[in-house]
């Protein structure tokens, strides 16, 4: 059965590994071991303690809290109850008239203001750029991902919730 | 209607097609299939017979490609063949489009539910053919050639084979119509016809081609790759049936697709975690006042697609369009077959790639595509001739939100930003040899991919809709039309920004070259929004393409004077190259180029996408940015503005780096604010309805359309239960 280390795991996370092995882990049989040593590669990283139940984004973590599973960034910042969206806690950038957006997309390759905004969702805590938006003004920002933590660890782990 | 059991004598297909799918509806498995016997019984015999059918299909392909005289097919690829049951179920495609591994199955299965096997009868040696998206495929230009498969006088199974043709005979040249807004303007239909007989293509359907198309010979030559395709695959598929016996035949292509079925399943738990997916992108065609809109399609549109996909305990994948917009009076239409063909490739590069890629798949997802919205627009009168356009962005957000799953599970190798669109341009007038002549120019398949979790995105070497993406040698294209290529050349900051790059995309400029009248059209590119997104902090690609052309460029007398020429759009975003280095005055168009027709000594310049950004791109490497600017992909100005990066010459200047950097960040707590003040903010601007008017519009469709939607809409802006968009007045 295919499986691999915890140096293997933290250099595809570095996007340090070797282009042939990274090859060769993307065309082979995947490893059931990889969640397991994915976690354990991430929780040796983080400077804090609660244990980290399933990562959701660069940085982003949904974590077993004092007070409940929250949404938690390498920095430390926490952003609350998983269940809801972490962004509206965030702090915000919006790129919404013709110069801001051009400093990213100058002249012709600029979007036009008054028809697509950039968000940009920093963590409040280490001024991260944890996601973009590009939307028109005035759509709602959007809940990227709400796992199902128990069935993945009971059914598909096969193991209760941490 | 009575059911005829299918174990009794003599079933008809139209009685097997409706047993299939009520065994399926009552026991959850593929033709009842609880257990998969052939499998545990001698595995070494079940999966050769999957090889070689495999590579049957994948070797036809091949040889069709050798045949065919269109460069969309020989050079870019854009061919599949595909082997099915006899109810329609697909059971092993080769390489290639693999878009069709429903839209094939659901052009047979159309032919069953009507009766096609009293009229027009179905025999030995028939060729069927369809191009018809509300039949079974996803646009028009892609023809699908299916012949049946007879062992002993039974129907046995089916052979499939599309190619994409360069030219469909529409209202403006080429295959992807730009100009079509209704059906009737789409070009030439083929509506599963029995165009050939006994082996053969029938003459009369010949000569429609020959009469209906700008280049029939395209068409033509590919319907000869593709029967030729067909024949190949019927007379190897019997002679593997007399080498396993045709009842092991038939039990073990239903548990192939019954094994593609829980293969699905267990992917989907093996690398991805159940929950609930969001993502979202917009599409912006800007074609009011534009030369040959017709009047219910003068106006300017905003698409948004929002997205939700669902990944239950079982590992079934639901993806749900909910909150999307209206059909409309353009060629962006899509068919419930053209949003399989959409999920499917993209499903074939994720998750099916290493086994029994069939319909097994399809019954382990679900799509709910809301009535009258584009992705099913139940009025067969629509035009569907550009549906990637719409179809390639939403996509790229099944994509992004499957490598949310992939990220959570671990499998960082797996995540990627996505598809992008890549912009057609077709054209049609007179060739340099002084005929006529038509095209779809197929370089387009070859844009900038999205960024991977672990690596920049590929550039100019990837489209969604061909895995095997190839934009085709210039020289071959030349052969087929009046222009010369100028450049070809990377265009530079194209990828989004990111910790890892999206890849780049590239542009073309030519010369017309001896034609008085080159007619070109362009589609599915988003005018005023970008069609993509970045991810985890990446930008989007800058997806908004303009057209520049320059009327009486005077290139040769500019060369002949040993004077600068232009080669490409330059690195100046504020003015352009043609600009700078060719005579006459260059003319920016926005939105699909309907201009006013080339002719000899014309400059015309059009540029392909780049992906989507993965991570902050504070985090890129400042190695990897010196490259970048020392190939071309970025420039200096840009990189040090976004990644903060600072590149002197070819070196990286690290104390400048650092500076820039904190100053990004310094920037971003200055210029931010808490989401929840700046949510009061813009609930004010919503109340006051301070929007741009097709920005509105969208929200008014939306909201007409979805109560989920409207619901949420208002609820986000704490808006009163009443509140909506007005209808802009007609005129």
């Amino acid at each position: 059965m295919t499986s691999y280390d915890t140096h293997a795991i933290g250099d595809l996370i570095d996007g340090t590994l070797p282009w042939p092995a990274t090859k060769q882990m993307m065309s082979g049989y995947k490893d059931d071991t990889r969640f397991d040593t994915y976690l354990e590669v991430l929780q040796q990283r983080v400077p804090w303690p609660e244990e980290i139940l399933l990562p959701i984004g660069e940085h982003l973590y949904i974590v077993k809290g004092a007070e409940g599973r929250v949404v938690k960034c390498d920095c430390g910042h926490e952003f609350g109850d998983y269940r809801e969206n972490w962004k509206l806690q965030a702090r915000i950038r919006v790129r919404d008239d013709q110069e801001s957006i051009e400093e990213i997309y100058p002249g012709r390759f600029a979007c036009d203001a008054s028809w697509m905004e950039l968000r940009e969702f920093l963590c409040p805590g280490c001024l991260t750029l944890l996601e973009v938006e590009a939307a028109p003004p005035g759509f709602p920002v959007v809940f990227d991902f709400l796992p199902d933590l128990e069935a993945l660890y009971q059914d598909w782990l096969g193991r209760p919730v941490p | 209607m009575t059911l005829t059991d299918p174990t009794t004598e003599n079933p008809t297909l139209h009685d097997r097609l409706l047993a299939g799918d009520r065994i399926f509806a009552e026991t959850g498995n593929y033709a009842g299939i609880d257990t998969l016997e052939l499998r545990e019984d001698d595995p070494i015999k079940y999966e050769s017979l999957h090889v070689k059918l495999r590579s049957t299909v994948v070797n036809a392909r091949d040889m069709a490609r050798r045949i065919s005289a269109s460069p969309g097919v020989r050079e870019v690829g854009e061919s599949v063949v595909a082997l099915f049951t006899p109810e329609g179920d697909a059971i092993a495609l080769s390489t290639g489009i693999m878009v069709h591994v429903h839209t094939a199955s659901r052009f047979i299965k159309w032919m069953i539910q009507n009766d096609y096997e009293e009229s027009p009868g179905i025999r030995h040696g028939d060729i069927f053919a369809n191009n018809d998206a509300f039949i079974g495929t996803v646009q028009a230009p892609d023809v699908i050639d299916v012949t049946p498969i007879f062992h002993e006088g039974e129907l046995i199974g089916w052979v499939a084979a599309v190619c994409h043709e360069l030219e469909v005979g529409g209202i403006t040249p080429g295959g992807d119509v730009a100009l079509a807004q209704e059906r009737y303007t789409e070009g030439l239909f083929v509506c599963a016809e029995k165009v050939g007989e006994n082996d053969e293509l029938r003459r009369d359907y010949l000569i429609r081609l020959e009469r209906n198309l700008r280049m029939p010979i395209y068409w033509v030559l590919d319907e000869k790759a593709k029967v030729a395709a067909c024949l190949e695959v019927r007379d190897q598929v019997l002679d593997l049936v007399d080498q396993v016996g045709v009842d092991y035949y038939k039990q073990a292509t239903k548990e192939f697709i019954e094994e593609g079925r829980r293969g699905q399943l267990s992917r989907m738990r093996q690398l991805t975690v159940p929950g609930r997916y969001r993502g979202h992108t917009f599409f912006g065609h800007v074609t009011e006042g534009k030369n040959g809109v017709l009047p219910l399609g003068n106006k300017n549109w905003l698409y948004a697609i929002p997205m939700e996909m669902e990944v239950s305990a079982e590992g079934k994948l639901s993806i749900d369009f909910d909150g999307t917009n209206s059909w409309g009076y353009h060629s962006m239409n899509c068919t419930p077959a053209g949003m399989d063909g959409g999920m499917f490739v993209t499903l074939t590069q994720h998750m099916n790639y290493d086994g029994k890629v069939n319909d097994g798949a399809w019954l382990a997802t679900e799509l709910n595509l809301p009535s009258g919205t584009w992705t099913n627009p139940e009025r067969e009168t629509v035009a569907t001739a550009t549906s990637w356009a719409l179809l390639l962005p939403a996509y790229g957000v099944f994509q992004r939100m499957l490598s949310r799953g992939f990220l959570a599970r671990g499998f960082k190798e797996e995540v990627f930003v996505g598809q992008v669109n890549s912009p057609m341009i077709e054209m049609g007038g007179e060739s340099q040899y002084g005929g006529q002549f038509g095209i779809a120019l197929f370089e387009c398949a070859a844009a900038g991919s999205g960024a991977l979790g672990i690596k920049d995105g590929l550039d100019t070497s990837y489209v969604g809709w061909n895995p095997e993406s190839d934009m085709g040698n210039m020289e071959v294209w030349e052969q087929d039309m009046p222009m010369v290529y100028l450049g070809r050349s990377i265009s530079p900051n194209s990828g989004g920004f990111g910790r890892y790059r999206g890849g780049c995309g590239f542009e073309s400029l030519w010369l017309v070259n001896n034609s008085s009248q080159l007619i070109a059209a362009t589609s599915e590119h988003s005018s005023r929004v970008f069609d993509n997104a970045g991810m985890c902090g990446g930008y989007p690609a800058p997806t908004v393409q303009l057209h520049h052309s320059t009327h009486d460029a005077g290139i040769p007398e500019r060369a002949a004077e040993r004077k600068p020429l232009p080669h490409s759009l330059g690195s100046d975003p504020h003015e352009s190259d043609l600009a700078k280095f060719a005579d006459g005055t260059t003319h920016v168009e926005e939105g699909p180029y309907l201009a006013t027709p080339l002719r000899h000594g014309d400059l015309f310049a059009h540029s392909y996408n780049g992906g989507g950004g993965y991570g902050d791109p504070l985090e890129r490497d400042p190695g990897a940015v010196a490259r970048d600017v020392a190939n071309g992909y970025v420039t200096a100005d840009v990189a040090a503005a976004v990644t903060g990066v600072v590149v002197e010459g070819t070196e990286v200047d690290e104390e400048a780096t650092r500076a820039r950097r904190e100053g990004i960040v310094r920037g971003r707590r200055e210029n931010s604010v808490p989401v929840s003040e700046w949510i009061q903010q813009q609930s004010q601007r919503i109340r006051r309805k301070d929007l741009a008017p097709e920005v509105a519009e969208m929200y008014r469709d939306s909201m007409s359309l979805s109560r989920r939607f409207a619901a949420e809409f208002r609820e986000f802006w704490q808006l009163p239960e009443d509140f909506e968009f007005e209808a802009q007045p007609t005129r």
